[in-house]
C-alpha cells in the first residue's frame, strides 16, 4: 500500500465530503426557500396535449386501423347490396291480380255456383299448373301456392277444381297439387307429353303454354344455357319471353316432351328465363312420402304421343292439360 | 464577490460563488432555474418530489465542474442546467420503464457532446460515492464518526482530538489514518474501476 494510492484515495473521500455536505446544502436551500414560498410550482400543462404527444403514434396506428376498417365495412356493404340486387333481378312470374282484374271477373256473368267462388273473394295470386297424370295430379311453382288458405285450378275451358296440396320442395320451387279428390273432375285421356329426365342441349327449341292472362298463352324460344339463375345446376336458362302468371307452365322441348318447369326470369337481362329442370320434378316426386298421395299412386308418362305431330297440333292436345292455378290468403 | 452583492447576478458570479461555497449564491441559482427545470419534470408526467431531486441533482453535476476548476461553459447557464436536467429525467423515465419520450425538445445551441462527457463523469463518480457510503456503513464506530467529522463535516484536528478524548492530536491522526487504510481495504473489496487499477 504505497502513498501515492493512500493520496488518491483520501482525495476520493474528501470529494465524497465535499458531496454530502453539498447534498445537505441543497436541502436546506430548498427548504428554506421553500418555507419563504420563494419556489414558484408550475402546473403540468395541457395534460391533455401532453397525453397527444405521448400516444401519437399509437394513436396513428389506430386511426389508420379504423380507416381501413371502415373502407372495408363500406366496399363489404356495396357488394352485399350490389349481390343483393341480383336476388331482386330475379322474378318470380306468378301473378298477382289486380283490383281492374277482380272488376272484370265479377263483370263476367258466371251463373254457375262455382264461379261465385272467385265473386266473393277473388284470387289474389294467379300462375300456371300442369297435369302429370290423368288422374289428376298437378305440378306447378311452390312460390304460387305457399301461404294459400285454398288452391283453386281453373282449366282453359273454365271449369274450375278445388286442388289439394300434396307436397312442397321448398329448394326447387316445386309444388304438387291434386285435384282428382273433387267431384267435378273427370279423368282425362292419358296426358299426351312424356316426362324426359335426360339433360337437354343448347339450342334445343322449346315452347310453354300458361296463363299470363285469362286465357292460354303460347310462347316460344330456345335452351340457352343448361345452368340457371347464378350457374344454379337444378335449372335452364331459356330464352323465352314469359310474363307473370307463367311460372309453373310446362317447358316442352320439339318432340313434346316436358324437359322444365318455368320459374322465373331475370329482369336485368333480356330474354332470361329459368325453368326448373325435370329430373329436379322427377326426384321430387319421389320424395313424396306415400301417405301423402292417399292411395291414388302417381304414374308419370314416360314417353309422350306428339312427337310426330306438328306444332299446332301438339297445342291443341295438350291444352286440356294446362291450368290457371288461383290462390286464396288471407 | 464584492460586486455581486447587487441585485443582478451574471452567471459566472454565481458559478465562482458556487466554487467558493457562497450560500447566497446557491439559494440565488436555486431559484434562478428551479421553475424551469420543475416545469420540465411536472409536464413530462413527473412530481413535484421528482422536480426536486433531479434538480438538485442537475445542481450537483453542475457544483462537481466548477470544483473540479476547469469549467469553461460554451452556452448559457440556463441551457447548460436545462440539458442536463433533460437527460437525468429521460434516463429516469427509462429507469422506470416509461416511454423515453419527452415533450420538451432539446434548445437549440445545446452543447450535446459536453454534456454527455459530463454525465458520464457524473455517473461514475455517483457509483464511486455509492460505494463509498457502503463501505462507511461497514466500517463501524468509531472509525465512521471520526471519518465522518474530519472529510464531511471538516471540523479540524483539534477538536477531534477533544471529541473522541485522545491523549494529543499526534494520536488522532494516527488513528484517521488507521481508520482510512481500513476504508480503503472495503473499498476496494467489492469496488473495480479503471482510475485504481
Amino acid at each position: 500500500m504505497n502513498a501515492d494510492d493512500m493520496t488518491s484515495f483520501e482525495s476520493t473521500l474528501r470529494a465524497y465530503g465535499r458531496r454530502v455536505a453539498f447534498k445537505e446544502k441543497l436541502t436546506n436551500v430548498h427548504q428554506s426557500l421553500e418555507a419563504d414560498a420563494l419556489l414558484p410550482v408550475a402546473e403540468p400543462q395541457q395534460p391533455v396535449r401532453l397525453w397527444w404527444n405521448i400516444h401519437r403514434p399509437t394513436l396513428a396506428i389506430a386511426a389508420a386501423v379504423a380507416i381501413m376498417t371502415t373502407f372495408a365495412t363500406i366496399i363489404l356493404y356495396r357488394s352485399y347490396q350490389s349481390s343483393h340486387k341480383q336476388d331482386v333481378q330475379y322474378s318470380m312470374m306468378m301473378r298477382n291480380l289486380a283490383v281492374i282484374q277482380q272488376t272484370q271477373n265479377r263483370l263476367m256473368s258466371n251463373i254457375g255456383g262455382r264461379g261465385k267462388v272467385f265473386q266473393q273473394n277473388p284470387g289474389q295470386v294467379a300462375g300456371s299448373g300442369f297435369l302429370l297424370t290423368s288422374s289428376g295430379y298437378l305440378v306447378t311453382n311452390n312460390h304460387i301456392v305457399q301461404g294459400a288458405d285454398s288452391v283453386y285450378v281453373q282449366s282453359q275451358q273454365g271449369e274450375v277444381y278445388k286442388a289439394r296440396l300434396v307436397h312442397t320442395d321448398p329448394t326447387h320451387d316445386l309444388a304438387i297439387l291434386q285435384i282428382g279428390q273433387d267431384t267435378a273432375f273427370h279423368a282425362l285421356p292419358p296426358v299426351p307429353y312424356g316426362f324426359d329426365a335426360r339433360s337437354s342441349d343448347l339450342g334445343e327449341r322449346v315452347f310453354t303454354l300458361g296463363y299470363p292472362r285469362e286465357e292460354i298463352v303460347y310462347g316460344e324460344g330456345y335452351l340457352s344455357s343448361s345452368t340457371g339463375f347464378r350457374g344454379d345446376s337444378a335449372a335452364y336458362q331459356v330464352a323465352i319471353s314469359v310474363n307473370p302468371g307463367n311460372s309453373g307452365g310446362p317447358l316442352l322441348d320439339e318432340r313434346g316432351n316436358v324437359i322444365g318447369i318455368i320459374t322465373a326470369k331475370q329482369i336485368t337481362s333480356e330474354g332470361a328465363t329459368f325453368a326448373v329442370k325435370t329430373n329436379v320434378l322427377l326426384n321430387a316426386l319421389n320424395a313424396i312420402p306415400p301417405d301423402s298421395l292417399k292411395a291414388d299412386p302417381l304414374l308419370m308418362n314416360r314417353r309422350g304421343r306428339m312427337a310426330r305431330l306438328p306444332r299446332k297440333q301438339q297445342i291443341k292436345q295438350m291444352q286440356a292439360y294446362v291450368y290457371q292455378v288461383k290462390v286464396f290468403k288471407h | 464577490m464584492s460586486e455581486a452583492i447587487g441585485l443582478v447576478w451574471t452567471d459566472d458570479d454565481l458559478l465562482s460563488g458556487l466554487a467558493e461555497g457562497s450560500d447566497k449564491a446557491l439559494s440565488h441559482l436555486y431559484r434562478q432555474h428551479y421553475p424551469m427545470v420543475s416545469h420540465l419534470v411536472l409536464s413530462n408526467s413527473g412530481s413535484a418530489e421528482d422536480a426536486k431531486d433531479i434538480y438538485q441533482e442537475t445542481l450537483i453535476v453542475l457544483y462537481e465542474k466548477v470544483s473540479a476548476g476547469d469549467f469553461d461553459l460554451h452556452c448559457q447557464l440556463k441551457t447548460f442546467v436545462y440539458a442536463v436536467a433533460r437527460r437525468l429525467w429521460l434516463r429516469q423515465l427509462t429507469l422506470r420503464g416509461r416511454s423515453p419520450m419527452l415533450r420538451s425538445a432539446p434548445m437549440d445551441d445545446e452543447p450535446a457532446d459536453d454534456v454527455a462527457t459530463d454525465l458520464a463523469e457524473h455517473q461514475r463518480r455517483e457509483n464511486q460515492f455509492a460505494q463509498m457510503a457502503t463501505s462507511l456503513d461497514q466500517l463501524g464506530e468509531p472509525c465512521r464518526t471520526l471519518l465522518d467529522d474530519f472529510y464531511v463535516r471538516r471540523l479540524s484536528m483539534q477538536a477531534i482530538t477533544e471529541k473522541f478524548g485522545y491523549t494529543n492530536a499526534d494520536n488522532a491522526k494516527t488513528q484517521k489514518y488507521k481508520c482510512l487504510t481500513r476504508l480503503k481495504r472495503i473499498f476496494f473489496k467489492d469496488y473495480q474501476d479503471d482510475d485504481y487499477q
